[in-house]
């Protein structure tokens, strides 16, 4: 690294320079490699951990920001013009003068075989002082001002060419080490593209991976490679963050959307001008478009404009507001029905009263800026009791309909109301709504013809229909019946468990979906629910079920979980009558979608409602051979806001096509990867059989291994070969393993069907960082936290301890842990805590009385761990964002309450479980190397 | 035995299968190309798919009954597919679950095709047979 040589004409490369410069010492993973009769110095890239020379050289990073790239695993390197740089001290970020490029470059052009790309990496170790997880992005955007200055000298010379640092593999051993689990919140690999692929030099042209995000980030230019790689080739689509606001998303508000003739792709960052700038030049299928005048022309202000300035060009995430040839009819408002069951049930366990409360209190959450949200309530028992409200009176009237068959809307103009006009009336209506269905006596649930009622009272319109459910819909269509069968649990007939009982629920979905409604469950039951058949409405119709088993209003913790979530999910900014289609580079086309939609066509999803807190997975298929040196992917997400604005949002990735194996494995991404089997394990649990499901990942994960070993790895000795696999890739085994274990997948005939159905449903939807939490549990150790820990830190933010892995040898006898999956929290206290920690934390005098199950801790006591300790529970609950789950608090100690010690213990997935289909993290390890043929 | 008026109506019966698989085809690369949207489709297959099946079953029940065996043993794989079909209960198609099931779809519906297609002229030869007797 201190200096190294790069030869114009490629052919020797300075290979052992960056090694020897890190101060490490050589190692197996990086032995020179010879292909076409040239050594790349890239392999030097040392994504290794356990690298001995990582302390030293990071300030040796030749500081040259300009020509700064993310490789696979976030360490930047640097491909750089061949000069010396001294190294020692230089400032991290200042640009240097750009001259040598010229000589470099000059005539390399666009390398497409990669063997041929004459360049030199040295190598910046990773992870001492900057930090693995922030030294990518922070080297990406430190990168950026200083192009913009240089940019005017060198992008002319780079206008010339366009060398493209590959990103090389680095083999790790994965046998005997434990798995880097602070890795899992490390940047995802990064697509390398030359600099001056996007149109201007903003930092906001590369695509955000929070919003889309691909599995692998090198394109294999045939489907033949695609196969043999055995990689997935999967987008993950994500369109909001955050439950409510723009999530920093710029708008175009002009009007003005440039898209492609040909193949409707919207203008982005990546397309290029041509012929005087007259027209511009489709990247997806390369075809010339006019460029519109308003580029360059302001018609409102009169003056000319700077087209390089528009928002579409500098940004690869943005939306346009759209013109009114994008709406089928004027945005509709957001409409609310709620169905709230009131047998007797729902009425004993509190529901009742809790539901019409927490919607009182949230009255003024759901988004009405405009006034224009649309409120209807209707009572479900055995028949269906609809309240007509009016502007004028504060009362509510009940209409009740007992006929089930040929349900009608006995008033067509005051059931379905404006919120703000009729405010007085619901309110009053809320308030009273308990003691309405106090005294029931009635359990049937006329479920179905309430949904069918809600359809047709909202169908001229749309919206959501919230249905608040603690009874097996039993009368009517759609009625359901007790199914759940112990005998049937952990055998092969499971999965009819796990599939709608009634073909109505499907039908209806299908209707929902026509009439642009959303159905959304929140399920009660405190016996069977039947989970599989009533999610079914919300996983074609776009909603979202929650389910709280055994729920009841005299806990207080339910309440608060339910409080808090139904408030969060009402307070969400939906986005109406949307429709993604997701378009590609000629040659590749989309061929499955996963998440809760209906496909309307085939590249076509529709949402009635778009929830905020859900993503998709697209899963690409590549048709003909692509000759392009890059490829794009778009997605475009056509909506109307709540306030009745109609906008395209879209989301444009691009990313190099390769032919070689090592690139597509360097720039694979692992959590992706994961995302994907889920998507598809959870569509399997319900076509295929729960083994089914299993087995497609877990040979995924052999056939991946496999052939890591047998195309990347020189080395070609026998059965001593270590488990080896690329450093990004290095979480797979392990994030798969917890797929495997994971509550949804788990072979094990103790899961109730309801419990499964929920978990298959929340990892197929949750958001990428939200499923990897679930998948893999966050794990504190509270007692060996350091005094920094769950204080505040220099950003205001509360510092949390680290990650632990997931294994019961972290578990000392007197230690208090915290384990949280996003959706639930275990707080586990060790057998022979001392009574001073009982005291801090609990308050109570001694281990025996510290009482378990769900809690929330005192809130009084008034002692420096006690508030560090809560600090850290309530960081944790929000450390991802834009999600509405408020997880439970369970207090677990290991000689209390068996069930609740093996469900946590469950978790620790590092382990082995109870039976041999759960491994532990070195048995699966073994299992995979045993499979290496 | 029966004489070429058996034929002639089995050969009759015939076309109308082959003029439902034609139909189903039609349909099929229709919705793969985007020409009708999936729930139109099912609303206007799922008629259709049973009489096939029933259709295709009583023209088999015949060549039992008359004891032509070797034409029966040409049927009974696609009844037995059909019964197969039946017995899980899926026979129906599922507007939600049609665009990852299509292709399956496809290939059932072109390999009854070709079926019908073949044993159409089995069936012309038999006529004939029956004719020239």
């Amino acid at each position: 690294m201190s200096g190294y040589d790069a030869s114009a004409n490629g052919h020797s490369y300075g290979a052992d320079d960056g090694q020897q410069g890190a101060g490490g010492p050589p190692q197996a993973g990086a032995a020179p490699r010879r292909k076409g009769g040239r050594r790349y110095a890239a392999e030097q890239y040392d994504f290794n951990a356990q690298n001995p020379g990582m302390g030293q050289g990071t300030a040796q990073i030749p500081a040259d920001p300009s020509q700064m790239f993310v490789p696979a695993g976030g360490a930047p390197f640097q491909q750089g013009p061949g000069q010396q740089y001294p190294g020692v001290g230089q400032p991290y970020g200042q640009p240097v003068a750009a001259a040598g490029y010229g000589d470099y470059g000059a005539g390399t052009g666009y390398a497409q075989q990669p063997s041929a790309a004459p360049m030199q990496q040295p190598q910046q170790p990773y992870g001492a002082g900057a930090g693995y997880g922030a030294a990518a992005p922070q080297s990406m955007m430190a990168g950026f001002p200083g192009q913009a200055q240089g940019i005017n000298g060198a992008t002319k010379q780079f206008s010339q060419m366009s060398i493209r640092a590959l990103p090389q593999v680095e083999s790790m051993d994965l046998m005997n080490t434990r798995p880097e689990i602070s890795d899992l919140q490390a940047p995802p690999p990064t697509a390398i593209l030359p600099d001056n692929l996007a149109l201007t030099p903003s930092p906001h042209a590369a695509t955000d991976p929070r919003f889309f995000r691909s599995t692998i980030n090198a394109c294999p230019t045939n489907s033949g490679l695609l196969k043999k790689s055995k990689l997935p080739l999967a987008l993950i689509v994500r369109p909001f963050l955050e439950l409510t606001g723009q999530d920093g998303v710029p708008i175009v508000t002009d009007t003005i959307i440039a898209r492609c003739r040909r193949c409707r792709t919207y203008i982005n960052p990546y397309v290029s001008f041509v012929e005087n700038g007259y027209k511009w030049k489709c990247n997806l299928c390369g075809y010339l478009n006019e460029t519109p005048s308003a580029f360059d022309f302001n018609q409102l202000e009169q003056k000319s404009a700077d087209r390089f300035a528009r928002v579409e060009l500098n940004h690869s995430v943005c939306d346009f507001l759209a013109p009114q040839e994008y709406a089928v009819r004027p945005p509709t408002p957001p409409t609310y029905v709620f169905l709230i069951d009131v047998s007797f049930s729902a009425v004993t366990s509190g529901l009742v009263g809790t539901a019409a409360r927490v919607i009182l209190e949230a009255l003024d959450q759901i988004p009405n800026e405009q006034s224009r949200a649309k409120v209807a309530f209707i009572a479900v028992d055995s028949s269906l009791h609809y309240f007509a409200l009016g502007p004028d009176s504060t009362e509510a009237r009940m209409l009740v309909v007992g006929d089930l068959e040929e349900a009608f809307l006995p008033s067509p103009s005051d059931l379905l109301v404006s919120l703000t006009d009729c405010r007085p009336a619901i309110e009053n209506l809320l308030s009273r709504f308990n003691e309405m269905f106090a005294t029931t006596q009635n359990g049937s649930s006329a479920m179905g013809p309430a949904l069918k009622a809600a359809e047709r009272m909202i169908a001229h319109q749309g919206g959501k229909i919230i249905t608040l459910i603690s009874t097996l819909p039993n009368l009517g269509e759609g009625k359901l019946t007790p199914r759940e069968d112990a005998k049937l649990l952990g055998t092969a007939s499971e999965t009819k468990l796990l599939q709608p009982q009634n073909s109505w629920y499907k039908s209806f979905a299908v209707e929902c979906s026509k009439t642009q409604v959303t159905v959304d469950m929140f399920l009660f039951a405190s016996s069977y629910q039947d989970v599989a058949s009533l999610s079914c409405l919300p996983r074609y119709t776009a909603g979202a079920t929650h389910y709280y088993p055994g729920w009841n209003a005299n806990n207080y913790n339910d309440v608060q979980r339910f409080g808090t979530e139904f408030t969060r999910h009402l307070s969400q900014e939906i986005a109406l009558e949307a429709v993604l289609r997701v378009r590609a580079s000629t040659g590749l086309r989309m061929n499955a979608f996963y998440g809760n939609f209906f496909n309307r066509s085939s590249d076509l999803c529709a949402f009635p409602t778009v929830p905020r807190d859900q993503s998709y997975v697209v899963e690409v298929a590549i048709d003909e051979n692509i000759g392009t040196p890059f490829v794009y992917f778009q997605a475009a997400w056509l909506n109307s806001t709540h306030n009745g604005e109609r906008r395209v949002r879209v989301l444009t990735m691009c990313m190099p096509t390769t032919q070689s194996l090592s690139e597509m494995y360097a720039s694979a991404d692992a959590p992706a990867i994961t995302h994907y089997f889920a998507a598809k394990a959870a569509e399997r649990c319900l076509s295929a059989t729960l083994d089914n499901a299993r087995e497609a990942v877990g040979a995924r994960v052999n056939e991946i291994m496999d052939t890591y070993r047998k195309h990347l790895l020189n080395t070609n000795t026998g059965a001593s070969v270590p488990l080896r696999i690329c450093s990004n890739l290095r979480l797979l085994p392990l994030l798969s393993l917890s797929l495997l274990k994971h509550l949804s997948l788990r072979k094990s005939s103790q899961i109730p069907s309801d419990l499964r159905s929920q978990a298959i449903n929340y990892i197929s939807t949750l958001p990428l960082p939200q499923l990897i939490t679930y998948l893999h549990p966050r794990f504190y150790s509270l007692t060996d936290m350091g005094p920094e820990c769950g204080l505040p830190g220099d950003d205001g933010q509360i510092v949390m301890p680290p990650t632990l892995n997931l294994t019961a040898a972290q578990l000392q006898p007197y230690g208090l842990y915290l384990l949280d999956d996003g959706l639930i929290q275990f707080l586990y206290i060790g057998g022979q805590a001392v009574p001073q920690l009982c005291e801090d934390v609990f308050g109570v005098s001694d281990i025996s009385q510290v009482r378990v199950g769900k809690m929330s801790l005192p809130e009084d006591l008034d002692n420096d761990f006690s508030i560090r300790v809560r600090a850290v529970i309530a960081k944790s609950r929000e450390l991802e964002h834009g999600k509405i789950f408020f997880p439970h608090l369970y207090v677990v100690r290991p000689d209390a309450d068996a069930t609740l010690v093996r469900w946590f213990i469950t978790s620790l997935v590092e382990d082995r479980g109870d039976s041999a289909a759960s491994p532990s993290y070195a048995e699966y390890l073994q299992s995979l190397k045993g499979k290496l043929t | 035995m029966f004489g070429a008026g058996y034929w002639i109506l089995v050969i009759l019966l015939n076309i109308g299968l082959i003029v439902l698989q034609v139909f189903f085809t039609i349909f099929y690369s229709d919705l793969s190309c985007d020409y009708i949207n999936p729930i139109d489709l099912v609303n206007k297959l799922n008629p259709y798919l049973r009489p096939e099946m029933a259709l295709h079953a009583f023209i088999t029940l015949t060549f039992l009954l008359t004891g032509n065996w070797f034409t029966l043993f040409l049927n009974l794989p696609i009844v037995a597919w059909n019964a197969n079909k039946l017995r899980n209960n899926d026979v129906t198609l599922d507007a939600t679950e049609i665009f990852r099931t299509l292709s399956k779809h496809q290939r059932e519906s072109f390999f009854k095709l070709g079926a019908y297609l073949l044993l159409f002229f089995w069936y012309l030869y038999k006529m004939i047979a029956a004719l020239i007797d």
